[in-house]
């Protein structure tokens, strides 16, 4: 029902008013997009394993230019992702953009408010499905169940982007928090977790560097950030705290008829408390994919993609894991391979329909992470299928 | 002997094919950048433009606002635009289009639908930069000449 009046709302929206300007000040944008997803043996999507409808974005932003130096920018959006985030409106952005400098070899801008992450590849735009090069991101880099945290933050952010002789560089700074959910805190933690989990700050750091016309581009990026969770009653985690740092290498090759986007990721983790048994949670884990993507037609595109990612490169087949745990989880869900094959096509201007299939061994970054479903999730090998309509003005 | 005459005639037709297609080559048409009367430049680098088209130059000298003007991407002239000009693909400047207006970063250049729509607006609007195959330009706009680095 939700979701009715909402896409019923965007369109009325977008009917009753042209695609670009109310006036010449103000810009808006939208997106819509509906598909079917099916994941039979795993807690994905559902419990079930039932083909879904649940795999809904509809979004609408806008753009207000105070004057030459200062701008409101703001993103509203419905999105329903089955089990994979909790379903609902939000405000994915809203923030006043001050540029502080604008010249022939310099753009440098401050946003004040709830900016977006853009630090990696895809997640300046993670949620707007024409821009994304698949239905279901690469998880090693973009893990659903940490979707909300990692989408942006309420805080401060900089960016800088500058032309030189040797190319252009693009280097962005950001500090900021932002609000878990108790849905979230579910998705992350458990049912089991009562208490409150919250995210203390964030931070990150990254350049980016394209040489003059070799269609190459070459990123880096760091994240640190700390949790503190506070139990509620009849709570199975204790008080406790836990830190985070990323480190991220990018690379984009753009051809005339393909590409190819990498992204390598190390993640350490600490942990304080949490845990009732006291046990040593601490790891390091690594993830890479590479994506490639072939433009067999103007409006025609296929992708491929392998994407892999070891929750301890120190236990990357996860016996320590599956011995830690007393033998209650199995191995498989310390690592993750999963393959990806999918089709796109513009069937017309602003439409696109695409397809995609997943085929997965392990089940490392299936929510919920710290205590997963092990009844649902009883095997080691298990799929992905998934079909989607897009619009977008 | 007949042979030899048969392959020479061969060698002549390639020849002259060669010499059509380069013809062809020559005579395709040229992309201009064009700017509104008002825009006091008359040379750009290749990169300066990329810079503009981008995005990431939304002012001219002056402090004035730069206003982007572009036609659709499966128009000819986008495409020989974005290739011979911006030395780029059509979608990888789509992408950047989309990563500005989707994530609140910035603005996306004004969609024109045809030639002449572009013509109008260069010469109209004050601060305008867009692009067209050669042709005669009415009074309020004038052509950028693009300097190639490298």
């Amino acid at each position: 029902m939700n979701r009715a009046v909402i896409i019923f709302s965007f369109f009325i929206f977008y009917f009753a008013h042209s695609p670009r300007s109310l006036a010449s000040d103000i810009v808006w944008h939208g997106f819509g997009a509906q598909g079917i997803i099916q994941s039979s043996d795993s807690n994905f999507i559902n419990d079930t394993g039932d083909a879904s409808l649940r795999l809904t974005e509809v979004g609408l932003n806008t753009s207000y230019r105070i004057n030459q130096k200062l701008r409101v920018s703001a993103q509203g959006m419905y999105i329903n992702g089955g089990n994979r985030f909790d379903e609902g409106l939000r405000l994915d952005y809203l923030f006043l953009d001050y540029q502080l400098l604008n010249t022939q070899s310099w753009n440098v801008n401050a946003h004040l408010g709830r900016y977006k992450n853009y630090h990696w590849l895809y997640s300046a735009t993670r949620d707007v499905p024409h821009t994304m090069p698949s239905i279901v991101l690469p998880q090693s880099s973009y893990f659903d169940a940490f979707r909300d945290v990692s989408l942006g933050s309420d805080g401060i952010s900089l960016t800088a982007q500058h032309l030189n002789g040797l190319g252009e560089w693009d280097v962005r700074w950001s500090y900021g928090s932002s609000h878990i959910k108790y849905e979230q805190t579910e998705n992350l933690m458990s049912q089991l977790a009562t208490g409150e989990l919250d995210h203390d700050f964030d931070t990150q750091f990254s350049v980016s560097f394209t040489p003059l016309g070799s269609g190459l581009s070459l990123g880096m990026s760091l994240l640190r950030t700390d949790f503190s969770y506070k139990p509620g009653d009849n709570d199975v985690f204790i008080k406790g705290k836990a830190k985070l740092g990323r480190v991220m290498l990018s690379l984009s090759y753009s051809a005339e008829y393909w590409d190819i986007n990498a992204e390598a990721m190390r993640e350490k983790t600490e942990f304080k408390g949490f845990f009732r048994d006291g046990r040593d949670a601490d790891s390091i884990s690594e993830g890479l994919y590479v994506q490639g993507r072939v433009f067999v037609h103007p409006d025609v595109t296929l992708l491929a993609r392998f994407d892999t990612f070891d929750a301890n490169r120190d236990d990357r087949n996860g016996t320590k894991f599956q011995q830690n745990s007393g033998d209650t989880i199995p191995a498989y869900f310390a690592y993750r391979d999963q393959l990806t094959l999918g089709a796109s096509w513009d069937f017309s201007a602003n439409w696109r329909v695409r397809a995609e299939y997943h085929k997965i061994a392990g089940r490392a970054r299936l929510a919920p992470v710290f205590i997963p479903d092990t009844v649902i999730n009883d095997s080691k090998y298990w799929d992905i299928w998934a079909l989607q309509i897009i619009y977008w003005f | 002997m007949h042979n030899i005459h048969r392959i020479g005639y061969r060698f002549a037709f390639a020849l002259v094919m060669l010499f059509c297609a380069n013809l062809t080559y020559a005579e395709q048409p040229q992309v201009q950048v064009i700017v509104n009367n008002n825009v006091n430049v008359t040379t750009l680098s290749e990169s300066s433009v990329r810079w503009i088209f981008s995005m990431r130059q939304t002012t001219w000298q002056d402090g004035s606002a730069i206003k982007v003007y572009v036609l659709s991407k499966q128009t000819p002239a986008h495409q020989h635009f974005c290739k011979n000009v911006l030395s780029m693909f059509p979608y990888q400047l789509e992408r950047m289009w989309n990563k500005l207006a989707y994530s609140g970063l910035g603005e996306k250049p004004i969609l024109v639908s045809d030639s002449q729509e572009m013509l109008n607006m260069i010469s109209q609007e004050p601060g305008a930069i867009g692009y067209v195959f050669s042709t005669s330009l009415p009074p309020g706009a004038h052509a950028v000449r693009i300097v190639k680095e490298g």
